[in-house]
């Protein structure tokens, strides 16, 4: 009983331990979280910036007090700003920018929460680029021409002219500035209308007359090609049948140059078997051969 | 054992809530014990299998790099809060976001910048662009910590990327044969920004869904495409033509060049049997010419008669010359074959 009311006592002891300094921890310490800054305040005077992530300590409240910010990075998206290029192009553009808090406390005094930042980011970069667009032609910003275009310097301006006005004010840090919206205004866009109809047709004419063009040189250097395959061919066939005759000639020359008494009667004798045909009479005398037999008075 | 004697004042005034709590605990206790494991279970976490988990001490992150701060899928035991805190990032999920920032919106008539998505390309013609980007988490504490919020940032990033890309390209191009580069451009702008954002992100696609000019031009859009057409068609017809003509040609010429060949070999062998057959008789010839001639004689003429059409027979003429003959010959079918027919024998013309 003595030992249960010892344990008790020991136990009601560490939890009373505990539960103090869970209070006094609560009280003084500060965790800060990646991704987070704590700004410490001395009865409302800010004494220091707690920006690495860790335990960091305080005086209890009402002493100190911490104000956590959220480190992470933001989008801003500005709205749409008409504004008149250097070829005197009205164009209406819209940019974002990437920030976040690079100097708390500035950032507290200036203005205090993101949502206060927005309003602020918006007029400045609005300036900007009404000022920095007026000094470039529409074709830098689009072009076919890549000589032409100047995005990467425009959004370079804007990032330079911008960056040091906010940190320095508003203890914003922007780290990227981009156009995300070329337009133009509504009463222009009837005129690129025009302009893109008339396009079309001359595109639509183009490509026919294009298309009957390389289609009749298709055929025609098809047709000349075919011609010269054929002129070769008969070339051909005709020197092959040249030498062929020639070949033959030669053969019955050599041959009928034995005895050309004898070639000359038996060509006759071909000749005569060619030349009579159906359409031929014969007419011979009674006394040729073999039919004189019949008048022989040798008979047998 | 409580210290024996008369009670302090506070004793006195906790003595209520001592007894209380010593009642609590009598009841509690198993509870509270209960409690103090469980607290001390909750530093295990389970990892599921597509995410990774980043553990936090005192706020900080544990671990120096990336592979000694990312905990796979399983169990992961750490210390209970507030000391350690387990931060879950799904880093094989694939998500998608729609991006109709440059879509064309209600009926397509009005051309307000602020009601109306649109693009300029190059050639400053108006499209209208509708994408779907997929992502998932590349660098997760970035992602958890420092990054900008995955779906304003990605909307943002890549509706410039593809402002840009377009604003570099002609409408022609983009409307045809350029899509797949114009993409490709504006994805790796994308993944460019979302990276100087330290968004923690990786873009594994991006689609145009849509990509269309206006609606009020697609007509004109149409006739352009139905030229196009029709000039491609003529170009393959002629090709079709040239693939047809030429193999005809092709093979006359090489039918043509066999045909010779072919009639070349035959007429040579012909030659060179008939030399061949003329030499044999020629040799024949000069043995018994007589004999020879006689036979090739005969056998000529009666091959003719045989093959004639008519024969007439004339009788020799009297004193060396016919004076006066004449041979009528008739129709073919009215021909005997052959004889004497007395009519028109040389009778007739003594």
């Amino acid at each position: 009983m003595v030992d249960a009311m010892r344990t008790q006592r020991w136990l009601r002891a560490a939890v009373g331990t505990l539960a103090l300094a869970a209070i006094v921890f609560n009280a003084t310490a500060i965790i800060v979280t990646e991704g987070q800054t704590a700004l410490v305040t001395r009865f409302g005077r800010p004494i220091r910036t707690a920006a690495n992530a860790g335990l960091h300590w305080k005086l209890p409240w009402p002493i100190d007090s911490a104000i956590r910010l959220d480190m992470r990075r933001r989008v801003y998206e500005t709205g749409l700003t008409e504004m008149l290029t250097r070829d005197k192009k009205n164009v209406i553009a819209r940019t974002f920018v990437v920030w976040r808090i690079g100097d708390p406390l500035t950032f507290t005094q200036a203005l205090g929460n993101e949502g206060a930042a927005g309003g602020k980011l918006d007029g400045l970069l609005a300036n900007a680029a009404i000022g920095i667009l007026g000094g470039h032609d529409l074709s830098a910003l689009v072009s076919t021409n890549p000589s032409d275009l100047q995005m990467d310097a425009i959004e370079s301006e804007l990032l330079s002219s911008t960056a040091p006005v906010a940190m320095r004010s508003y203890g914003v840090a922007i780290e990227q500035i981009r156009l995300n919206r070329i337009a133009l205004p509504e009463q222009n866009v009837s005129a690129v209308f025009d302009q893109m109809r008339a396009e079309r047709r001359q595109f639509a004419a183009r490509f026919q007359a294009e298309g009957d063009r390389e289609a009749s040189r298709i055929r025609s250097e098809a047709q000349l090609e075919a011609a010269r395959i054929r002129a070769k061919g008969a070339e051909e066939e005709a020197r092959i049948r040249g030498e062929s005759a020639a070949q033959v000639a030669r053969t019955y020359a050599d041959a009928h140059r034995i005895d050309p008494d004898l070639y000359r009667f038996t060509r006759s004798l071909e000749s005569l078997d060619k030349l009579v045909t159906g359409n031929a009479t014969l007419i011979l005398r009674t006394d040729s051969e073999p039919f004189s037999l019949l008048q022989s008075k040798d008979k047998p | 054992m409580r210290k024996s004697g008369p009670p302090s004042e506070i004793g006195r005034l906790a003595a209520p809530v001592a007894a209380l709590l010593d009642a609590a605990w009598q009841h509690m206790h198993w509870w509270v014990a209960a409690m103090a494991v469980l607290y001390l279970l909750s530093g295990i976490t389970i990892v599921r299998s597509d995410e990774v988990a980043l553990i936090l001490r005192w706020g900080r992150l544990v671990g120096d790099r990336p592979g000694l701060q990312q905990h796979g899928p399983g169990l992961l035991f750490s210390f209970p809060r507030p000391i350690d805190r387990v931060v879950r990032v799904p880093v094989r999920h694939v998500w998608e976001v729609p991006v109709d920032t440059l879509a064309s919106m209600g009926n397509g008539m009005s051309f307000d910048p602020v009601m109306q998505g649109y693009a300029l390309t190059g050639d400053q013609n108006i499209v209208h662009v509708n994408m779907m980007a997929r992502y998932r988490v590349r660098d997760p504490a970035e992602w958890a910590f420092y990054g900008p919020r995955a779906e304003d940032v990605l909307r943002v990033e890549i509706t410039a990327a593809m402002v840009r890309s377009l604003g570099e390209m002609g409408v022609d191009r983009v409307l045809s044969d350029g899509r797949r580069e114009l993409v490709a451009t504006a994805a790796r702008r994308a993944q460019a920004g979302l990276d100087a954002a330290h968004a923690g992100l990786e873009i594994t696609s991006l689609e145009l869904t849509r990509l269309a000019p206006p609606t009020i031009l697609a007509s004109d859009f149409d006739a352009v495409q139905s030229a196009f057409i029709g000039a491609e068609t003529a170009k393959k017809e002629a090709q079709a033509f040239a693939e047809t003509a030429i193999p005809e040609a092709q093979t006359w010429a090489d039918s043509a060049v066999q045909t010779a060949r072919a009639d070349s070999a035959a007429e040579t062998s012909e030659a060179i049997g008939a030399s061949e057959a003329f030499l044999a008789l020629a040799k024949e010839y000069r043995a018994n010419p007589v004999v020879v001639r006689e036979r090739l004689y005969r056998n000529a003429v009666e091959t003719a008669i045989g093959h004639a059409g008519g024969v007439r027979w004339i009788p020799p003429p009297i004193g060396g010359s016919y004076h006066g003959l004449r041979i009528t010959i008739g129709p073919r079918s009215s021909q005997p074959k052959s004889g004497l027919d007395p009519d028109e024998g040389g009778d007739e013309g003594r």
